[in-house]
């Protein structure tokens, strides 16, 4: 154990992790509240090499306490997980914390799962921020169970930090630049086709948009690959696209959960194994593109792939649950099913709605001489005129509904008057707004959904 | 109805007889919620706060009383409700934010002042659904334990995502407000150290006395025990003397200490000052107290000695005096306020910033996170975004964080702050050219609002009473410069206030005021533009006017010809006359467009590379447009205005005197309203579509009617509509009530008519018969319409009566969108190159037009009258791109009409 200071008694046990590249996280704990004790540090995860900075176990120690200062005072309901998020100019550290309640030798504990970086990386962390939070509440509500059968948590939450640690190292090489250069994309072809077809460019595109511009893309060529990578990132924000991450040449990376698009190399046998679980815990549906073949498929609907999602979480929180031994951790490979559900694994599907925005806008942005700021200024006017149709969409729901107080029954009136009568237009369009506004899919198509669902549910069981 | 795990329980009884099921059963407070309420409602995530809207709070974690709450922002009862700011404050107060030491280190011989950089916190309280981000710092209070109060600023949200999605925005935005603060409590704590240094020498001096008294009085050699201590007291004076001079000298330091924190925005100026004052007073005390010998020793005179004299007729206002050997119980003391602890400049400053931050995070996230987003994308869009989009530098007044520090912008601090100007940032020697006048100016201006220093409509509008007083001022003109007087406009103004609601136009019912939460998403829009009203600011008018004049000075009057309407029937357009060295092409035509066959550059950015380097490069590249010494086409100016002495005789320079329409830059409020006012005209007239047609496709729309304020609701409803309406909305004319001539028609593209039954009146009706078919005529009286028919498609979604949207902001969302797509395509038509170049030299202008023809019917699927409209936008986006940067003079706006038979139509 390093030490720059001594770590406090009874030692802190520390797991230090292998990660590749340069790791920005500088380490991350695992606190609890002991009520005699007060705040005690009970695991520390460290990557292994060469830091940004370099923090003592006694000062990694000394801010893991920080954490739960003010915790005594919690009044959260049981199981509730709140996020807090230090930027501490003193210590130069960002210090990012999950508390939570849990059991601990018998007793109902605060605890903390922190994870500490630098404070210069603040602008590198803060787009990746809801990936992180998102993917470590979900490994504490694991976690607590764990707890709650006396197990040890740490092994759990190991499941989910070594993934984060080589998440953030991997962005900081690979993740897509906030300004890319049209160049680098196909959009910058002399005509369409030149790079891939037409109609699979226009496919490609829609469907990434249908899909709140979720997309990994596979392939063989790393070149190509991240062509397209950088091409779908066109139509993402600034954030977006630091949440998203171009595939590597030698290797390929593993698939994470939560990055907006991600660019993933096949192996030597041409394939690439996508794990079922990991795509499914995506906040938002994926789409998949296959450079090599050509071929565009996608995931449901937000509305479908939220409650697929929520099923399966149940499901895979159920089955950690009668794990009637601290060894058996079911592997994230495992897929989850029981007596009530059965994920259906074709989850990737041929993309239903085809749409004319898209379609007109690769027409008519190939008319325009490629090499100038023609074709920017084209996307960026296409970009622009789809949040403000998203916007207009959000603010007619808004009132029809009277801010969701009362049920959206006018879906027709509503593509007539927004002029979103194609149906993948529609899609397009409510992408966009459910990342403005998260469940407004569930909102306006989610009860007959929710309703064939439950019907399905019953018939199956008989 | 029959939940999943009933029917398991149903079926599968026997799986599950084996054992007891409950003990598998997860509980729920180990899963999560299928169905989170969330799903029900999307709008529902924040509505468990018991706060209406984001606030800010300001708390203190006092050492007598513990975590409290000092201020909210805004200070209304209302908006926090019932929710509880003590707990709030003791919440978010015991976040362990320092993590560094504070006071009298052991074994240093001086207490310490420690610099603590601040910290940043988010936090929440899930139950309460009230999530905070927190800006912790700390001030200097000589009373203070350690010297240090801790306080913090916290941004209290029910959205937790917009908090953190807007972290680096808060961040930068509280930590200006922390370092006014702190500067202010510096110079503060300067000034309070400076009286304590006072009462200290002065109590030293008469301690002296008493023990040298004491002494004299006694026996040799033999000390009372009185004297011994008042000895004592003297000893621990002269430390508190010397501790006192010690954290002065730790004060003045404060510029020297490295920042440990990379996003503090301190801004120097402050800090330089701060210092000087400290620099100042240290000098001042270094040679005070001159003790005269120990404690033991022989005393010196008692009284103060002649510097220290002198330094009291420096400074008469304050009065030293004796202080006690044992101060004041810690809980018997009254500690400062927030207001005492810093300079009242500097408070004033820090809460008019935190005041402008809660206005400008204001509203929901969509909203805001839209707005944004839409406002980096239209950076890019410049030679589009003068269409149909507000000013971008007005929107962004209130959505962009101020480049100076808070105190910059107080209107009071010129002497606190004459020179040199502050920056943020390092480089405080780049701005030391900035003029005090010009942030005088801006100050002004934030206060009174974007709109403040422009123009309103009224006084701009045309009456005949305006016209003569604007006749008979026009000799004073620059006398009216040096004086901010505006005779008219209160009447106006109050003409307009007290008109009953138009009949047309009642607001529907449903548009009240929300009180809910959401309704602040539009607040949002208001702070910037709301106070136009207050605009009392003729002087711009007038030199916009003495420029037009000039402008129009220099036109040559002999390129127009006036033309009679015969005239006109008998051609296409209305032409300048050809002179022999410049001969101007039927631009704007349909079948002549401008062409842009220049390209921009390769490898810049859009807005650089639409730059032309100057209109004689752009016709050296084979332009065939008209680049003459005539007006800037945005002022309104024309080569017409000046050249016609004729037709300028009616109005001549009281004409122009009022070139605008809205006089002022519409903020995105006013244009909201009006889009209340466009939804309310689309569902009320059935022709609607083809009013705006003629707006979209170049043809000026008269809107006649006797109800000035019918009129210009009216006209500020369609003005949505006009492309390129100009910055102050030049292209349009309120209100007029004389009779308006040709070229007014070039100049305006809608204009509001006053219908009057007098010898003038029957002269604007002629104006208008004379005129008709190049016109438009709205009728607001008879609610008819006189224009070409249209029976395009693109724009019956803007303007479809039995549209369901509700709300004016709702229906002005769906227009952007629509506007937007239109310019795009405008764009998409103007550079597109082979529409407008022959592709080889047999090619002659018909296969051209073909080309272009079919280009807009079988590609962009539009028809005759859709195709219209795209061709002038693209005219006038030539005519912008070819505009030389810094907005100087272009191609005029040629003059055209296309004679096509009107229809009337009527409800």
């Amino acid at each position: 154990m390093s030490s720059g200071c001594p770590p406090q008694s009874p030692a802190v046990a520390k797991s230090e992790v292998a990660v590749e590249g340069e790791c920005p996280l500088l380490a991350a704990t695992f606190a609890y509240w002991d009520n005699i004790l007060g705040p005690r540090v009970r695991h520390i995860w460290v990557p292994k090499g060469e830091q940004l900075m370099f923090l003592s176990d006694g000062e990694i120690t000394f801010l893991a306490n920080h954490t739960l200062n003010g915790e005594i005072l919690r009044s959260a309901e049981c199981g509730a997980v709140d996020v807090k998020f230090f930027v501490l100019a003193e210590k130069g550290v960002i210090i990012v914390s999950l508390i939570f309640d849990g059991e601990l030798k018998g007793d109902k504990n605060t605890c903390a799962l922190s994870i500490i970086l630098p404070q210069t990386e603040l602008a590198f962390y803060l787009p990746l921020h809801t990936i992180c939070v998102e993917r470590l509440k979900h490994v504490i509500r694991k976690g607590r169970i764990w707890m709650q059968k006396g197990y040890n948590i740490i092994s759990v939450l190991s499941l989910e930090i070594v993934p984060i640690m080589e998440l953030l190292a991997s962005m900081k090489t690979h993740s897509v630049p906030e300004d890319i250069d049209i160049k680098d994309t196909v959009l910058n072809d002399d005509d369409i086709g030149d790079s891939c077809h037409e109609d699979f460019l226009h496919k490609a595109i829609s469907s990434h948009l249908q899909t709140c511009g979720c997309s990994i893309v596979v392939g063989s060529n790393p070149e190509k690959v991240n062509k397209i990578v950088r091409t779908l990132c066109l139509f993402l924000t600034q954030a977006e696209r630091k949440s998203s991450r171009l595939c590597r040449a030698d290797s390929s990376f593993k698939y994470d959960t939560g990055l907006f698009v991600q660019g993933l190399l096949k192996d030597s046998t041409g394939s690439f194994v996508l794990p079922f679980r990991q795509v499914l815990y995506s906040p938002y549906p994926t789409t998949h593109i296959d450079v090599d073949i050509n071929t565009v498929k996608q995931m449901p609907p937000c509305h479908e792939h939220t409650y697929n999602q929520r099923r399966y979480m149940r499901s895979e929180l159920s089955t950690l649950w009668k794990t009637d031994s601290e060894e058996d951790i079911p592997p994230d490979t495992v897929i989850h099913t029981d007596e009530a559900f059965t994920p259906d694994l074709n989850i990737f599907q041929d993309v239903a709605h085809t749409d004319t925005l898209v379609k007109s806008f690769i027409d008519e942005v190939f008319m325009l001489k490629p090499g100038l700021s023609l074709r920017s200024t084209y996307l960026a006017q296409f970009l622009l005129l789809l949040h403000r149709k998203a916007l207009a969409l959000l603010k007619y729901i808004e009132d029809e509904t009277q801010k969701g107080k009362k049920p959206f029954r006018s879906l027709r009136n509503l593509k007539t008057d927004l002029d979103l009568t194609v149906e993948g237009d529609l899609t397009i369009v409510m992408a966009f707004a459910e990342k403005l506004r998260a469940g407004l899919h569930s909102f306006v198509f989610g009860k007959p959904f929710l309703t064939s669902m439950q019907e399905r549910d019953v018939l199956m069981s008989f | 109805m029959i939940g999943s795990p009933d029917v398991v329980a149903f079926t599968r009884d026997d799986d599950f007889s084996q054992a007891n099921p409950e003990l598998w059963l997860l509980p729920e407070e180990f899963s999560i919620p299928l169905h989170p309420l969330a799903d029900s409602n999307p709008w529902a995530k924040t509505s468990y706060a018991k706060f209406t809207k984001d606030f800010i709070l300001i708390s203190e974690f006092s050492e007598q009383v513990g975590p409290q709450p000092l201020l909210t922002i805004p200070d209304d009862p209302r908006v926090c409700g019932t929710f509880d700011l003590n707990y709030f404050s003791l919440r978010i107060m015991s976040v362990d934010y320092q993590a560094s030491f504070v006071g009298h280190p052991p074994g240093s011989g001086y207490p310490r002042l420690s610099f603590v950089e601040d910290s940043r916190v988010v936090l929440g309280d899930s139950k309460e659904g009230a999530f905070a981000y927190v800006h912790h710092l700390t001030l200097y209070d000589l009373e203070a334990r350690g010297f240090v109060r801790p306080f913090c600023m916290a941004y209290v949200s029910a959205d937790e995502r917009k908090i953190m999605l807007q972290f680096q925005e808060l961040s930068l935005r509280f930590s200006q407000a922390s370092e006014c603060l702190k500067a202010g409590n510096r110079r503060a704590f300067a000034k309070e150290l400076q009286r304590k240094l006072r009462d200290l020498e002065y109590t030293h001096s008469v301690l002296q006395r008493e023990e040298g008294l004491q002494r004299e009085a006694g026996p040799q050699c033999v000390y009372s025990a009185h004297a011994v201590e008042k000895a004592n007291e003297l000893a621990n004076v002269e430390k508190s003397i010397y501790e006192h001079r010690d954290l002065l000298k730790q004060l003045s330091s404060y510029h020297r200490q490295p920042r440990r924190d990379p996003h503090a925005a301190a801004c120097h100026r402050c800090v330089a000052e701060c210092l000087s004052q400290c620099e100042e007073l240290l000098e001042q005390y270094a040679k005070l107290p001159a003790r005269p010998s120990g404690p033991s020793g022989p005393s010196g005179p008692a009284g103060p000695g002649p510097e220290e004299e002198e330094g009291v007729k420096r400074r008469p206002s304050y009065t030293p005096q004796l202080i006690k050997a044992k101060s004041a119980k810690c809980f018997d003391k009254r500690l400062k306020t927030l207001k005492e602890l810093c300079d009242e400049t500097f408070y004033e400053a820090t809460v008019e910033l935190l005041k402008e931050t809660e206005r400008s995070f204001r509203g929901d996230l969509c909203y805001l996170h839209t707005r944004r987003l839409d406002r980096a994308l239209r950076r890019t869009l410049r030679l589009t975004d003068f269409l149909f989009e507000e000013d971008l530098n007005a929107e962004d007044e209130t959505g962009t964080l101020r480049a100076f520090c808070a105190v910059s912008h107080t209107a009071d601090n010129h002497t606190l702050l004459n020179a040199p100007p502050i920056v943020l940032g390092p480089e405080p020697a780049e701005l030391d050219a900035l003029d005090p006048s010009s942030e005088a100016s801006h100050t002004q201006e934030s206060e009174l609002g974007p709109g403040g220093s422009q123009l309103e409509s009224s006084p701009s509008d045309q009456t005949l009473e305006t016209q003569e007083s604007s006749e008979e001022t026009k000799g004073s003109f620059s006398s009216d410069k040096s004086g901010p007087g505006h005779a008219e406009k209160p009447e106006s103004e109050a003409c307009i206030k007290s008109e009953p609601p138009d009949s047309d136009l009642t607001p529907d019912p449903d548009h009240n005021t929300d009180l809910e939460r959401e309704s602040s998403s539009e607040d949002m829009e208001t702070t910037a533009g709301e106070d136009d009203n207050g605009d009392q600011t003729p002087v711009s008018l007038l030199e916009v006017v003495s420029e037009l004049e000039a402008a129009g000075d220099e036109v040559p009057s002999d390129l127009l010809v006036p033309l009679d309407t015969a005239c006109c029937m008998a051609q296409d357009g209305f032409l300048y006359e050809a002179s022999p060295r410049e001969v101007l092409p039927r631009l704007g035509s349909s079948s002549h467009p401008r062409v842009v066959n220049q390209e921009p550059q390769a490898l810049l950015p859009v807005q650089d590379a639409y730059a032309v380097g100057s209109p004689g490069s752009a016709r050296a590249a084979g332009l065939e447009l008209p680049v003459g010494p005539l007006g800037d086409a945005g002022s309104g100016a024309s080569a017409e205005d000046g050249s016609d002495g004729t037709m300028s005789a009616s109005t001549g320079s009281d004409r122009a005197a009022s070139p605008v329409g809205y006089g002022a830059v519409a903020t995105q409020r006013q244009r909201k309203k009006a889009a209340q006012g466009a939804l309310r005209f689309v569902r009320q007239y059935p022709f609607a579509v083809q009013a705006l047609w003629c707006l979209l496709s170049g043809r000026t729309l008269v809107v006649l009617g006797a109800d000035e304020g019918r009129v210009r609701r009216l006209v500020a409803a369609l003005a949505l509509f006009v492309p390129a309406p100009g910055k102050c909305g030049e292209r349009i004319q309120a209100w007029l009530s004389c009779p308006f001539t040709l070229t007014d028609l070039q100049r305006w593209k809608l204009i509001g008519l006053q219908r009057v039954a007098s010898p003038v009146g029957s002269s604007m009706l002629h104006s208008l018969s004379r005129y008709s078919r190049y016109i438009a005529i709205l009728d607001a009286d008879q609610r008819s319409l006189r224009c070409p028919s249209y029976r395009g498609h693109v724009l019956s979604n803007v303007a479809d009566h039995r549209t369901c949207i509700r709300r004016g902001s709702t229906y002005f969302l769906h227009l952007q969108s629509t506007l937007c797509r239109l310019a795009a395509r405008a764009f998409l038509l103007t550079f597109t190159h082979h529409l407008h170049l022959p592709v080889s030299c047999a090619e002659g202008p018909a296969a051209v037009e073909g080309r272009r023809r079919c280009f807009l019917q079988e590609q962009l699927g539009l028809g005759e009258e859709d195709g219209r409209v795209l061709l002038y936008l693209s005219q006038l986006i030539t005519q912008r791109y070819l505009q030389p940067p810094g907005g100087g003079s272009a191609a005029p706006p040629t003059f055209t009409f296309n004679y096509t038979t009107s229809v009337f139509y009527k409800i």
